[in-house]
């Protein structure tokens, strides 16, 4: 009997971890029921939880926590609601039919394309990943865009060289990628502790220079724009360096899904553990959260600035690793894809927490398959989930305003109550 | 190759090039100093580059463009302000969420009214037809046609330096919104609201970033393009830095920006060598860097810059 709790850990986790991987990984082709199953095993792996929790803690404690998660998960959820409801409003005054372009919209996005959906997020999880890192530190990785063209150009360029096997180089190429990530954030992380300069100017123009500098890259690594159709692309790196296919070990999954959103996965798990459960993860956010009060501690400022802007480079970088060794397989120039910028609005969704950043990067993949699911069935333009999209990050951000209409509400409650009995006072005196 | 005739037409490329990260940069000036801070300069800046090149094709007339242009700026900064005044955001954040907001909004107006991504029609009349050279002055060698032989806005941005120069430093509200930014609770207890003063500052700073997209739009080009604005916001703000938080040292530094951006441009064209040319266009955000760098530490920000200022409300 004392074994239960641990046993139950043991099954939710297990019941997570297969309900993960069927749920990112099998794409949903006519019904193919192994999305929802993993879907289900999620939602029980929950239940797992809650049991263990009753069990461990007591009744008392289990409605605690779901009053908690609740109150957690409505400012999120009112934010998402609002911003679609404006979104609908938006569509019905400029002539587009909401109720349809909705409903493409999240069929599009969470059931024929689901492939889509997730093959987006994971780059959106790494940068989402290393702008929540920096901002644990206060510090605002801007440039994370930059960051992920390093990581790229480095991935590429070792796995057109590298002829190792690829349980070896594999590895190799991740920690390579990441390093030069790295290396592209010394100098604002330097400029920073030194100087002051902001590191939101200096990352930025880096992100700059960084997109101009790739094709130089590409032309040097088989891009050759007297040849190719497609101007700017390096030469495809062998097969042994490509990340593992979900079709590997699920025959059904789509062809095109790789591993590297499990990847995304383990690394913003990583990057929980380092943020919550270690010295240099406290010494980082005692930082983020109070520059003065950190250092009476005896933590040193300078040096947790520059360690935060090192990681979060790192991070940036792996969605370049997650691109060219997953996904493409080459380096296109594609200098719209934004996966820096975008990780940006992932990230400040997310409240910078490392977990909320996969679901946050899976919902604005979802609505960038989404959305081009609705524009291509519904004539409506793609450029609404835009403003859909920027609208939930304000709503979600400003998270005051919640306040103020409580405030607001609550006042208007006082004084009603006061003037009531005002009222009641003055009826009982005459 | 280094003649008269190119030295002259680079300087007046500098000017040219320089004018809307100028504009930006003042605009943003007032806004830190009110104690904002604006990085959704760039944000705001495509909205106005975008009104400007729809309105100006649709009346045919650039100044009605530049005037919805400014308007616009305005009202959208007006955002930055809420949610930073009255809501009590992070104003990075603020600014990078109206960044995102901009982009998705002149992306959804660009099919909507103009039926495709990309770039607009070209204005039947743009800015740059209204070339005005001064008489007189306009003959002074070099000078003359650095300064006093341009198109409007350029006119207009070393008038609005005089003159923000001034207003900060010679007027009532002027010290009003500076005292905002560098010890807002004093502000407070004489009775002046520092919501009313740092709304005031966001709300300048739109205005004249609308102005510097109009720049962009319909004065420096003849159609708005989408991402033309191609970090200049940011280089704005690293001018603002590098001028020392005041509006002529931010002139200056955008002059710097300016000239390194005309430079970059000539130095492609005549590349003799086999140097990418992607390596001359970095040239403006590799220096704006080192600006940043070897500059900021001789500059003080206002102290109260970034910092949320709240009041509690007792009754209503």
């Amino acid at each position: 009997m004392k074994n239960v709790p641990r046993l139950l850990t043991i099954l939710g986790v297990l019941l997570s971890v297969i309900g993960l991987v069927l749920w990112l990984g099998a794409a949903v082709d006519k019904g193919q029921p192994a999305y929802f199953w993993g879907l289900w095993l999620l939602v029980a792996a929950v239940g797992v939880h809650m049991v263990r929790v009753y069990l461990v803690s007591g009744r008392r404690e289990l409605v605690d926590l779901i009053r908690r998660s609740a109150r957690k998960m409505m400012v999120p959820l009112l934010g998402v609601g609002a911003a679609i409801v404006i979104g609908g409003i938006l569509m019905l005054v400029t002539g587009y039919d909401p109720v349809r372009a909705y409903g493409a919209l999240i069929y599009g996005g969470l059931v024929r394309n689901w492939h889509i959906s997730v093959l987006n997020a994971a780059p959106l999880i790494f940068t989402a990943l290393s702008v929540a890192f920096a901002f644990k530190a206060g510090l605002f990785n801007i440039g994370a865009e930059g960051q992920y063209y390093m990581g790229a150009m480095a991935a590429t360029w070792l796995s057109l060289r590298l002829t190792l096997p690829g349980v070896v180089s594999i590895p190799l190429i991740f920690v390579f990628a990441g390093l030069f990530g790295v290396l592209w954030n010394i100098v604002p992380a330097y400029l920073k502790v030194r100087t002051g300069a902001h590191e939101v100017i200096t990352t930025m123009m880096l992100a700059h220079t960084a997109r101009y500098l790739s094709p130089i890259f590409i032309r040097a690594n088989g891009g050759d724009p007297a040849f190719s159709t497609h101007p700017y692309v390096t030469d495809t790196i062998p097969e042994t360096v490509w990340l593992p296919m979900f079709k590997d070990f699920l025959p059904r999954a789509n062809y095109r899904v790789h591993t590297g959103i499990l990847l995304a996965v383990v690394v913003a798990l990583v990057i929980y553990y380092i943020l919550y459960h270690t010295t240099i993860g406290f010494e980082i956010r005692a930082v983020g959260e109070n520059k003065d009060a950190a250092r009476a501690q005896g933590i040193s400022v300078g040096k947790n600035i520059f360690r935060a802007l090192l990681i979060a480079g790192f991070l940036a970088a792996l969605a370049g690793f997650n691109q060219v060794n997953g996904l493409d397989h080459r380096l296109f120039e594609n200098l719209q894809a934004g996966y820096g910028w975008n990780g940006i609005s992932v990230a400040l969704l997310a409240g910078g927490h490392p977990i909320g950043v996969v679901f946050t990067g899976l919902l604005w993949g979802t609505l960038d398959a989404g959305g081009q699911y609705m524009s291509r069935t519904t004539q409506t333009p793609s450029a609404i989930v835009e403003i859909v999209k920027g609208t939930i990050l304000f709503l979600v951000v400003a998270r005051y305003i919640y306040t103020a209409i409580g405030n607001w509400y609550r006042r208007r409650k006082q004084k009603k109550m006061i003037d009531s009995s005002i009222a009641a006072a003055e009826q009982v005196g005459a | 190759m280094f003649d008269y005739d190119l030295i002259v037409n680079l300087l007046v490329a500098m000017i040219r090039n320089a004018t809307p990260i100028a504009l930006a940069a003042v605009g943003a000036v007032i806004c830190e100093r009110s104690g904002i801070v604006n990085i959704a300069m760039e944000g705001i800046m495509i909205v106005g580059a975008f009104v400007a090149a729809i309105v100006a094709g649709a009346t045919g007339n650039p100044w009605i463009g530049l005037l919805a242009a400014i308007f616009f700026g305005g009202f959208f900064s007006l955002l930055h302000a809420f949610a930073t005044v009255s809501l009590h955001l992070d104003h990075v954040v603020s600014g990078a969420v109206i960044n995102v907001l901009a982009m998705g909004i002149t992306a959804y107006l660009m099919i909507l009214i103009v039926g495709h991504p990309g770039t607009t029609e070209s204005v039947p009349v743009s800015l740059g037809a209204y070339r005005w050279a001064i008489p007189g002055l306009s003959r002074i060698p070099i000078l003359g046609r650095m300064f006093f032989d341009q198109t409007p806005i350029v006119y207009f941005s070393f008038i609005l330096v005089a003159f923000f120069t001034w207003f900060l430093n010679r007027t009532k509200l002027g010290l009003h919104v500076r005292a905002a930014g560098e010890h807002p609770l004093a502000l407070e207890t004489i009775g002046v609201s520092v919501y009313k003063m740092r709304y005031f500052g966001v709300f300048v700073s739109g205005l004249v970033g609308g102005m510097a997209g109009a720049y962009l739009s319909i004065e420096g080009n003849v159609s708005f393009t989408e991402g033309m604005t191609g970090g200049r916001g940011f280089i704005a703000m690293a001018a603002m830095i590098s001028g020392g938080w005041h509006p002529v040292g931010a002139f200056l530094a955008a002059l710097f920006f300016g000239f390194a951006d005309a430079l970059q441009v000539r130095l492609q064209v005549f590349d003799t060598t086999n140097i990418p040319e992607e390596l001359f266009i970095v040239l403006p955000y590799v220096l704006t860097v080192v600006a940043v760098a070897g500059l900021v530490r001789r500059s003080r920000p206002p102290k109260a810059v970034g910092t949320d200022f709240m009041i509690e409300r007792t009754d209503d």
